[in-house]
């Protein structure tokens, strides 16, 4: 299984992160957790993680995005897998550019609320060792 | 053309998308100075600053880079391909935008097409920003205060919105995948950007009068101001660098000592340099201090005069900022038309 796999949560929203925390340690995962995009962006070029979980709206409204762009330029973190889970199509209904538009180098955008067993689903499939990390460059793939 | 608007508290989200078509650069702070870089976040970019310390040239014709590499066992290997990358210039000022014009005319609307140049320039994507000058732009007397082409997209301030000029389909294509966070302008959106417009038109400081320069230059071949300004001038090429206009390149192929392989470089020259006109056989067309500084202000105000029909300059005031000597353009030029006193205090800057 998948004991040690790390994950790095970048949530402002430390309920969620928490609860997050709590439910991949449950499921073997080993988790650190960042709550701004400048931390997590520090962190992960340590920690080196096999999947990010990224939010967009914390101290900036788009400081996810910013930070994902610029860790798509470190090399240990071009090809992690990342899923941004957001809730900023709901919060910013003015925004509606869809993240399979060729912008986003995320491997997938779950809106929140999030389904606990889905996200960890996710989470397997993309930290399992036959995962090919999609082109980032093609940008990500939303679901909801 | 196409004319939109954006409010301002949507331009962080619009600048988020923007990776679709390159990376993205923008005027973010560096010490005391700007500078066109990668924002980490958005409150890194900063839409309201005097100037970047290096125009955005050193995109298309950058400081440094290797043309082609090759070795014995692989032979040769183009790099026209990594000259390509799609990048995106944000909040890129007017002059700047005319400055990429001026060199579109030498590298790639003229005899001889370079194509790295070329392939740079089409992979560019170019979202222009307005500005309020300083007492040392004089864009406004260059006609370079304003661009109707060179860009994909525009933006000017109007309060709380830009307005937002669409110059090419690929700006196009940026409002059609962000359309959500554009909007219609108004008739008052129009009436506020002519009312801005004419307020920054007014509020340049410094003026220069081109008209009949080529012939006074011509007239002032022999002035003692040149001789002054040899005095003074360093040849360190820093108005050079800095220049958006100024484009001379050097070529050398660099080897590996081991094995044979080796690349082509081609990299920043200055006209102020001594080596610049230095030919075989030891001959140097321009050795004196005063004899390169000349032909600079030749070049840029006369000759180009006569080649493309307009100076070179764009009136950003780098070159009076960045000169470790504070020679100062304007006065140069004030001076040469007889508008000043023939001393050497006249060509310097004040502070």
């Amino acid at each position: 299984m998948s004991e040690s796999k790390k994950v790095l949560i970048i949530d402002d929203d430390r309920d969620f992160a928490h609860a997050i925390e709590a439910l991949l340690q449950s499921s073997g995962y080993q988790v650190r957790c960042a709550c701004n995009g400048r931390d997590g962006l520090h962190l992960a070029k340590t920690l080196r993680p096999d999947l990010i979980l990224l939010d967009i709206m914390m101290t900036e409204r788009t400081e996810g995005f910013f930070m994902l762009q610029e860790a798509r330029r470190v090399p240990e973190l071009s090809q992690t897998p990342v899923i941004v889970v957001s809730s900023i199509y709901a919060d910013q209904p003015i925004f509606r550019v869809s993240p399979e538009a060729g912008w986003l180098p995320a491997d997938l955008f779950l809106p929140k609320p999030v389904d606990p067993a889905r996200l960890l689903a996710e989470i397997r499939r993309l930290t399992d060792a036959a995962y090919s990390p999609i082109s980032h460059a093609a940008g990500g793939r939303r679901e909801s | 053309m196409k004319i939109l608007k954006i409010p301002k508290q949507n331009l962080d989200l619009f600048v988020a998308v923007l990776p679709a078509f390159g990376e993205v650069y923008a005027p973010v702070m560096r010490g005391k100075g700007f500078a066109f870089d990668r924002p980490a976040f958005w409150s890194d970019v900063q839409m309201k600053y005097p100037r970047t310390i290096l125009p955005p040239k050193k995109f298309l014709l950058p400081p440094r880079e290797a043309t082609f590499a090759f070795n014995p066992k692989g032979g040769y290997r183009n790099l026209l391909e990594e000259a390509a990358k799609p990048i995106v210039l944000f909040g890129v000022h007017a002059y700047d935008i005319f400055g990429l014009n001026i060199l579109d005319r030498v590298f790639s609307q003229g005899k001889y097409v370079d194509p790295y140049y070329a392939a740079r320039r089409q992979s560019t994507t170019i979202i222009g920003v307005d500005f309020e000058p300083d007492d040392k732009h004089f864009a406004y007397s260059m006609n370079a205060d304003f661009v109707d082409s060179g860009f994909d997209l525009f933006l000017s301030d109007i309060g709380e919105d830009y307005l937002v000029l669409v110059g090419t389909s690929r700006g196009d294509d940026i409002v059609l995948m962000s359309g959500c966070l554009l909007q219609e302008p108004a008739k008052a959106d129009f009436d506020e950007y002519k009312r801005r417009s004419g307020l920054r038109r007014s509020a340049y400081r410094t003026r220069l009068e081109l008209g009949e320069l080529p012939e006074i230059l011509e007239m002032e071949y022999h002035s003692k101001v040149w001789d002054e300004m040899g005095e003074r001038c360093l040849s360190c090429g820093s108005c050079s660098a800095v220049c958006p206009t100024c484009y001379c390149f050097d070529v050398n192929d660099e080897l590996e000592l081991k094995d044979g392989a080796g690349s082509r470089i081609r990299s920043w020259d200055s006209c102020l340099f001594r080596t610049h006109a230095l030919v075989a056989g030891g001959e140097n067309f321009r050795s004196s201090r005063a004899s390169r500084i000349k032909f600079r202000y030749y070049h840029k105000q006369r000759g180009f005069v006569a080649e493309y029909g307009r100076p070179s300059c764009v009136g950003c005031g780098r070159c009076v900022i960045t000169c470790p000597a504070k020679i100062d353009i304007v006065t140069v030029i004030e001076t040469i038309r007889g508008e000043r006193n023939e001393s050497s205090s006249s060509i310097t800057a004040t502070a």
